[in-house]
């Protein structure tokens, strides 16, 4: 004789399990048991109510699914999927180290190419200031000697053409003596109806010229 | 007041076998299982030497936040060999706390006691194996008896405490902690689901019950948003402390 076990929800029935003494259980879902209520009513028995799994307690079923489960997916990540992945990962790492490196050292010899542009100008900087030197003191020892020539020359023209003045005023000196002294002659022979001693007449207008000369 | 009949407990967590003995827990372990598997199938299937996307990208940021965030921070880096390990515990948990909140399933795996009791038994499994491996049988034993640094008196307390905690409490508070977690978190949803479904459908008082049903609803859609955090922070939760007792067993100085 079977046993109906009903399980009810919000009033509406959901479950049932017919349960014999000597045979194992039967779920029926609930469409079965509207199909076969006839039939249920008539057997009547006792209704126990299934109080559903323990909240607490772990079920046989669901330990061996999820264990399973796991032990699948821990076995296949250790041996298989981690380390394809994983290798993957190192691999594109390794790359991009070596990428870096390559990086750092094409900087590194930019900054050696760098530096040794860098001391070489220094160097041809230095050459052309010293030659910009040797040339400014060049040019100005040439100056020097130059200004000296010229100097030289200024001066030696300079003497010449005070010779020469000195000479024609000497000349221009003698000339005005002579016409002073004709005119002195002259003048006095008019006035005092003799000549005059040319001696003393040359004397007197030299010594007329000194004091003129004197006074200027 | 609402007439809500809220069903008991046992009722909840019922689901009916579908193939043979394989009912809806089964179901999700499977898939998550599944799922983790096809991503990192589909994600070791890339050129490693392109920058990563879509399904690598996430299989690589799973991996390095293992490595990074768990491994390196509790073992160190000689501990980056337990990272496949710890890399399956925090995939598997995530997706299988994650069906809590999808429609159709709502309902997380580890909201039964099966799946986190038995990650528990396999990580003291390991953790105890590893600290007898690394310290030979008695000095493990001995290290978590005898703690270094402790007035001999205190030992008398302290032992037994040490031995039960490591040994027995451990396991338990690691499966409790995460079956509870998702168990009360899938009770709260089901609650507010069935408090609004209950003044949406009032018989009496419609004026007051049905816009008022809006409350429950709204805190359903606030804690369904609340379990997506929940079910990656147990995972979490659980990873780190396997790590950290892993640690603890291999370098118990620390």
């Amino acid at each position: 004789m079977p046993t109906a076990i009903v399980t009810q929800l919000n009033g509406r029935i959901v479950h049932v399990r017919l349960v014999s003494s000597d045979s194992t259980d039967t779920t029926m879902p609930v469409e079965a048991l509207e199909a076969n209520a006839p039939m249920a009513a008539v057997e009547g028995e006792a209704h126990t109510e299934d109080k559903g799994p323990s909240p607490i307690a772990p079920e046989g079923k669901e330990l061996i699914w999820g264990g399973g489960s796991f032990v699948v997916l821990l076995v296949l990540m250790r041996l298989v999927l981690f380390p394809k992945v994983k290798k993957g990962i190192e691999t594109r790492y390794g790359n991009i180290r070596n990428n870096i490196d390559g990086a750092t050292n094409v900087r590194a010899d930019a900054r050696t190419d760098v530096a040794a542009y860098e001391s070489a100008l220094v160097d041809v900087r230095a050459e052309a200031s010293r030659r910009v030197d040797e040339a400014r003191r060049t040019l100005d020892a040439e100056r020097q000697v130059a200004i000296t020539a010229v100097t030289a020359r200024i001066a030696a023209r300079k003497a010449e053409v005070d010779a020469s003045n000195a000479a024609v005023r000497a000349a221009a000196s003698a000339d005005v003596s002579i016409a002073i002294a004709s005119v002195a002659t002259t003048a006095t022979q008019i006035a005092v109806g003799r000549a005059p001693d040319a001696a003393v007449v040359s004397r007197a207008v030299e010594e007329s010229l000194q004091l003129s000369g004197g006074q200027r | 007041m609402f007439g809500l009949d809220f069903p008991p407990i046992n009722e909840v967590i019922r689901w009916r076998d579908a193939f043979g003995n394989l009912n809806k827990i089964g179901m999700i372990a499977v898939l998550a299982s599944g799922i983790a598997i096809l991503i990192f199938l589909l994600a070791s299937r890339y050129n490693a030497n392109e920058a990563p996307k879509g399904v690598r990208n996430l299989a690589e940021m799973l991996v390095e936040f293992i490595e990074e965030n768990i491994v390196m921070q509790t073992i160190g880096k000689d501990g980056l060999g337990w990272t496949p390990f710890l890399l399956s515990l925090f995939i598997f948990i995530y997706l299988c706390n994650l069906p809590g909140i999808i429609p159709i399933m709502q309902m997380p795996a580890t909201g039964r006691m099966a799946i986190p009791l038995f990650l528990s038994v396999i990580v003291w499994v390991v953790y105890n194996a590893v600290g007898i491996k690394h310290q030979g049988f008695i000095g493990y034993f001995k290290g978590i008896m005898f703690p270094p640094g402790v007035p001999k008196p205190i030992y008398l307390l302290l032992t037994p405490i040490e031995l039960v905690s490591t040994i027995i409490v451990r396991p338990f508070s690691l499966a409790i902690r995460l079956f509870a977690n998702m168990l009360a978190g899938h009770m709260l949803l089901v609650t507010f689901a069935l408090l609004s479904a209950a003044m949406f459908e009032a018989q009496t008082k419609k004026f007051l019950l049905v816009p008022m049903g809006i409350l429950p609803m709204g805190m359903l859609i606030f804690l369904t948003v609340f379990e997506v955090l929940v079910g990656f922070l147990q995972a979490y939760i659980f990873t780190i402390l396997t790590a950290v007792y892993i640690g603890g067993a291999r370098h118990p100085e620390h």
